[in-house]
This record gives C-alpha cells, sequence and structure tokens, in this order.
C-alpha cells in the first residue's frame, strides 16, 4: 500500500515583498494531508490560509521548502506541466465563484474536460451527471448572470469535481452566499467526500465550515498553531 | 477546438467595440482593395498605351541602329525575318523611320516620319483604334497621314489640312511632298505625340527611295503569359544578327516605374493599415486587460499559456477574417463598378500629362487582379496578427495567482 501523503509541504516559507518591506503570510510551514480528508485551514484574516492553498494548488511558489504533490516537487514542474498538474489532478473552487461569463452552467462545469481533450459526447454525459449531483441540471443552459451566488457556486463545485482530481482546494466558498446555500453547499461536499471519496482542504473561518471538517488545522501568523483531529 | 469555441464566443462580447474594430479594419480594407484595382487599372493603361500602342512587347533592329538611327540601317531580309518569327509563333510588324521637317502655314517641326503596314500593325499595336480625330491610314489614300496630337497643335493642323514635308531621300535627294491630314491621335507617349508622322509603308518607300528592309519589326508573344525574359532570350537565338530588346529594355525608367508600382502600394498599405493596427492594438489591449482575472482563473484551472496566445489570437483572426469578408463584399464590387465606369481626371490631367514618357490617360479604370484584392487582405491579417503579438504574449505570461487577484 502506498502511504506517501497526498499533499506534503515541508517547511514552507512565502515571504512577499511589499515595496521595500518584506511580509512573511506563511513561516516554516509542514503539513500532510492524505487522501480522503476532508481538512479545514482555519485562522483569522492574515493568518496565511490562502497562500497555503495557492501552494498546494501550483498557484504560487514558495519562498524557501518544498510542497509535493502525489509525491511530485512542484519546483521541479514548467509552467506547462505545472498547467497541466492544475487540469489534471486538483479542483478549485474559488470565493467568488470566477465562473466563465460567456459560457453556459453546462460549459463551466466541461471546461475541464474540453481542456483534457475528452469527447463531446463522453464530457456531455459526465458533466450532466455532476450537474445533477450539485442540482444544478435543470439550470445547465444558463449563463452565469442568470443564476444566484449559490447557484453559481454549486456549478463550481461541479467543475471543480468532474474531472475527478485528487484534490480539491477550496478558499472561502461559503463567504458570499446566505445561510441557507451555505448549508446546502456544504452538505454537498460533505457527501462527495463521503460517497465519492474525494479530497477537500479548505481555507475559511466559517464556523459551519469547521463544524463539518474532519480535521483542523489553526492557523496564526503564518504558523501552525494547532492540527485538531477528530474522530 | 476549444480555442475556435473561446473565440467565438469572445467574439460578440464587448460587441461595441469589437464591430467597431471590425468596421474599421473593413472599410481600410475595402479602401486599399479599391486602391489597389485603381493602381492596377493605372498601370495597365500605361502599359497599354506605352506597349500596345508604340514600343510592342519586342524589338528587333539591324545593329546599331538604336545608337544611331540611319535609314541605311535597315533589316535587308524583312520579309524573311517575318516569315522566321511568325513560324515561331511570334506576330510581327515592321516599320520605317525618317527624320524630317513639317510645315503647314507659318509653323514648322521635326518630325519622325514612321512608314506601318497598315495590316500586320494592327495585329501587333492598336494605334489603328486609338484615333482622336478623323480616321486611321488606308492603302488607297497615299496622301493622307496621321499625326500625333502634340504636332497637330503645334503645326496647327485639324483633319483634312493641308502639311508639306521635306526630308533627305535615301538616294540623298530631297524628298519633298504635299500631305492631307487624315487622323489625329490620342495621347500614346511623348515622342509619337510630338513628332509622330505616320504614313502607309508603300508611301514611305516610294517618298524615301527605300524599296525594301525595314528599320524596326515591332513583335507580339502569341501566348501572353511567356515570360517576356526567355521570350527576348529565345528571339534573341533565332536572330543572332540582330539587336533583340524588350520593352523594358527600350524604356528602363517606365519599367522601374513598374516595378516601383509595388513599393508604392506596400508603403500605402502601411500607412494605411498602421492606424488600424492601432486602433486593433488598442482594442485588444482593452480586451486583455480586463479579462486577466478571467485568463487567471482559466490558467488556474489547467489553460496552457500556448494554450490563451493561441485562444486570443484566435479571436483576433476571427475579427480579421469577418472584417475581411465586408471588405471584400464592399471593396470588390465598388473595384468591378470602377473596372466599367472611369473615374475622369479630365479636369485635373492636361491631355499631354505624360509619366516616363508614357502620356497618362485621363480616365482611370480599376482592374481588378488577385493581386489587387489579396495584397490588401493578406496585409491586414499581417498587421492584425503583429498587434495581437503584444497582449497574446502578455497573456500567455500572466502567473494565474497574481492575474486572479487583478484589480
Amino acid at each position: 500500500m502506498n502511504n506517501t501523503p497526498l499533499v506534503q509541504l515541508e517547511n514552507v516559507s512565502r515571504i512577499y515583498q511589499q515595496g521595500k518591506v518584506q511580509v512573511a503570510a506563511v513561516t516554516e510551514f509542514s503539513l500532510d494531508v492524505q487522501a480522503g480528508e476532508f481538512s479545514v485551514l482555519c485562522g483569522p484574516s492574515g493568518s496565511g490560509k490562502t497562500t497555503i492553498l495557492n501552494l498546494i494548488g501550483a498557484l504560487d511558489e514558495p519562498s524557501l521548502g518544498r510542497v509535493r504533490l502525489e509525491g511530485r516537487d512542484l519546483a521541479e514542474l514548467g509552467r506547462s506541466d505545472l498547467a497541466r498538474l492544475r487540469r489534471d489532478r486538483i479542483g478549485f473552487v474559488f470565493q467568488s465563484y470566477n465562473l466563465n461569463p460567456v459560457l453556459t452552467a453546462c460549459e463551466n462545469a466541461e471546461f475541464v474536460l474540453a481542456l483534457q481533450n475528452i469527447p463531446k459526447a463522453q464530457r456531455r454525459q459526465r458533466v450532466m451527471a455532476v450537474l445533477a449531483e450539485v442540482g444544478m441540471a435543470e439550470l445547465a443552459q444558463r449563463r452565469p448572470d442568470e443564476l444566484s451566488g449559490g447557484q453559481q457556486q454549486r456549478v463550481a463545485i461541479a467543475r471543480a469535481i468532474v474531472s475527478h482530481p485528487a484534490i480539491v482546494l477550496a478558499d472561502e466558498p461559503t463567504a458570499n452566499v446566505d445561510s441557507a446555500t451555505a448549508d446546502a453547499i456544504l452538505d454537498l461536499m460533505v457527501r462527495l467526500n463521503q460517497e465519492q471519496g474525494i479530497t477537500f482542504l479548505f481555507s475559511t473561518h466559517d464556523q459551519r465550515v469547521m463544524d463539518r471538517a474532519r480535521r483542523l488545522i489553526h492557523l496564526r501568523d503564518g504558523r501552525l498553531e494547532h492540527d485538531e483531529v477528530r474522530g | 477546438m476549444q480555442i475556435v469555441f473561446f473565440a467565438l464566443r469572445n467574439f460578440n462580447r464587448a460587441r461595441t467595440r469589437t464591430w467597431i474594430t471590425v468596421g474599421a479594419m473593413a472599410f481600410a480594407c475595402a479602401i486599399m482593395i479599391f486602391y489597389a484595382s485603381l493602381l492596377e487599372g493605372w498601370l495597365a493603361g500605361m502599359e497599354k498605351n506605352a506597349v500596345g500602342m508604340d514600343l510592342g512587347e519586342l524589338q528587333v533592329h539591324a545593329t546599331g541602329f538604336r545608337a544611331d538611327p540611319d535609314l541605311y540601317k535597315t533589316i535587308v531580309e524583312e520579309e524573311s525575318v517575318l516569315a522566321l518569327l511568325g513560324s515561331e509563333g511570334f506576330v510581327a510588324t515592321p516599320r520605317l523611320y525618317a527624320s524630317g521637317l513639317a510645315a503647314a502655314g507659318n509653323a514648322s517641326s521635326g518630325i519622325e516620319l514612321r512608314g506601318v503596314d497598315l495590316v500586320r500593325e494592327p495585329q501587333v499595336t492598336a494605334l489603328n483604334v486609338h484615333v482622336w480625330q478623323g480616321q486611321w491610314l488606308e492603302e488607297q489614300d497615299q496622301a493622307g497621314v496621321v499625326l500625333g496630337r502634340k504636332l497637330a497643335r503645334i503645326l496647327g493642323l485639324t483633319v483634312g489640312d493641308e502639311v508639306v514635308v521635306v526630308a533627305q531621300a535615301a538616294d540623298g535627294s530631297t524628298a519633298n511632298e504635299l500631305f492631307r491630314v487624315r487622323g489625329i491621335l490620342k495621347s500614346v507617349a511623348e515622342g509619337v505625340d510630338r513628332s509622330g508622322f505616320f504614313m502607309t509603308s508603300a508611301t514611305f518607300r516610294r517618298m524615301m527611295i527605300v524599296p525594301n528592309g525595314a528599320h524596326a519589326i515591332v513583335v507580339k508573344r502569341q501566348v501572353p503569359t511567356e515570360n517576356l525574359t526567355q521570350a527576348t532570350a529565345r528571339l534573341a537565338r533565332l536572330l543572332p544578327s540582330y539587336e533583340v530588346r524588350n520593352w523594358r529594355q527600350l524604356q528602363p525608367v517606365l519599367a522601374r516605374l513598374f516595378e516601383m508600382s509595388d513599393v508604392s502600394l506596400v508603403i500605402m498599405l502601411l500607412i494605411t493599415y498602421a492606424a488600424v493596427g492601432i486602433l486593433t492594438l488598442n482594442a485588444l489591449l482593452m480586451s486583455v486587460f480586463e479579462r486577466i482575472p478571467e485568463f487567471g482563473v482559466m490558467k488556474a484551472l489547467g489553460f496552457s499559456p500556448w494554450g490563451l496566445f493561441a485562444m486570443i489570437v484566435a479571436e483576433s483572426m476571427l475579427q480579421v477574417t469577418v472584417a475581411a469578408i465586408l471588405a471584400l463584399a464592399a471593396g470588390l464590387p465598388l473595384a468591378m463598378y470602377f473596372s466599367h465606369h472611369p473615374i475622369d481626371f479630365s479636369g485635373f490631367v492636361q491631355s499631354s500629362s505624360t509619366i516616363a514618357g508614357v502620356a497618362l490617360d485621363a480616365k482611370w479604370y480599376c482592374v481588378v487582379t488577385v493581386h489587387s484584392v489579396l495584397l490588401p487582405v493578406l496585409f491586414l491579417y499581417l498587421v492584425a496578427g503583429l498587434a495581437i503579438l503584444y497582449p497574446a504574449l502578455k497573456a500567455a505570461m500572466l502567473k494565474p495567482l497574481a492575474a486572479i487577484y487583478h484589480r
């Protein structure tokens, strides 16, 4: 059995240059995430949650330390390889949905499959199944500006999971939706984790998300404060 | 395929801006199709006047005649040369030249007497249908002559007037004869307009005592598509004891002018399209900058840098293609219309205006060719392609994270 963690961060630091001042967003942070986890990075604003998600998602590079996904050191990959890695192995759910405004819900959801050159009939079948899963099949032909915030986030979740990624990274997924919608979205993600074994890693300070997590990784000032695994 | 799909979806995104850009490109391209066709027509008119009325495509002379035109330097075996040329697929006509003096009333002017073969000349040039006033020569009318337009004006002659010619005949005697003006030519070329004095070859031979031979044989290719340089070399091999020159060698200034016409067209294209290029660049830059966060998300989801580059280029090329279709739809009928209805510059161009010694026709026709249509369209693609490089490269090089949070 392969015991390699899905995600490994080894003594990772991320330092930003703001004018003449250096700001450490993350300092000497280490973390392992196993496949199938439903984990939350939590902490106050500026604690480094989003920075860590960006580093794991190959959207940012650490100033020091190493980030590995499925055992592959991201620092050794070129731009195109990183693009392929994001396409095939990572799903993203953004705080502000970030759907393409000229595409329908269905087309947005199949975006990644199209990049993977999956035949149209096959990807349409998969996308419709996933849209049904997230309760959006009826609105598949609507464009983002015809959908509510919660509906857009459901489409974003469908886009993130349709290609069966190794991990879904969700940055404050409930921040822009009302309570009822937030609960519905979180229930959906819990179900996807439990039924399909999809690994989720959140960044949030929303208590509702933290209540559902099986692991809470508490951050403060860019450092690990407390790693809490629930039963 | 995805790239084309995205390009199609994004085409109508900023509708007003897209259609203003497409409209500007289409307008410039349509104007350039019209201009290029007009230039082709202008050059064709010049070539028709120079080659089709006077020079012919090729000329054969006795050795030394071109350097020193002399009444005695003739192609003696004229008929056998003509027969040989005919058997090799050339169409040819003999010409006779001499210098003289024409006088009418108190006016006089130096002239170039030209004896032409009335049967063969129309097969090589169109002088016989280029008559402005009166009629072309006729064998039965031995006293009738046709004059260049300027010469007629200098001598104050109109159709039906009498004119006296004095020259030195080949036997040394004074050739002195009274003619009647049968016709006056339209503008052909400076030399013909100013001193051309046309008569039948029979009249020339009798007056100038030149019973046989010819001073020049003017030749036309039977197959117009045959390369002129190759045809010249072929003719030179056939007639090694004569001087063979094509019209480009006979009129190098005119040939250079024709060669330069492509350069002038390219310069005009560059000037016109520079403005379009700036407009296109501006529109594309706006389109790229306002979508930077979206590009960031696309890259985050796995769109490759070169995929994004290709998508932006495809969007631009789609706009150019629509512009090219509109330009062809507008420019081609415009050029076709003016190929049948000339623009008349009579009010601006003097009837005697010349360029490189060749008369300018005051009526300009468009001539629609593959060259005149394709060149503006290809240049449009080239300019738009150059304009899109910077924004497309900029988008390709964006870092996803910085792009997503770009404001």
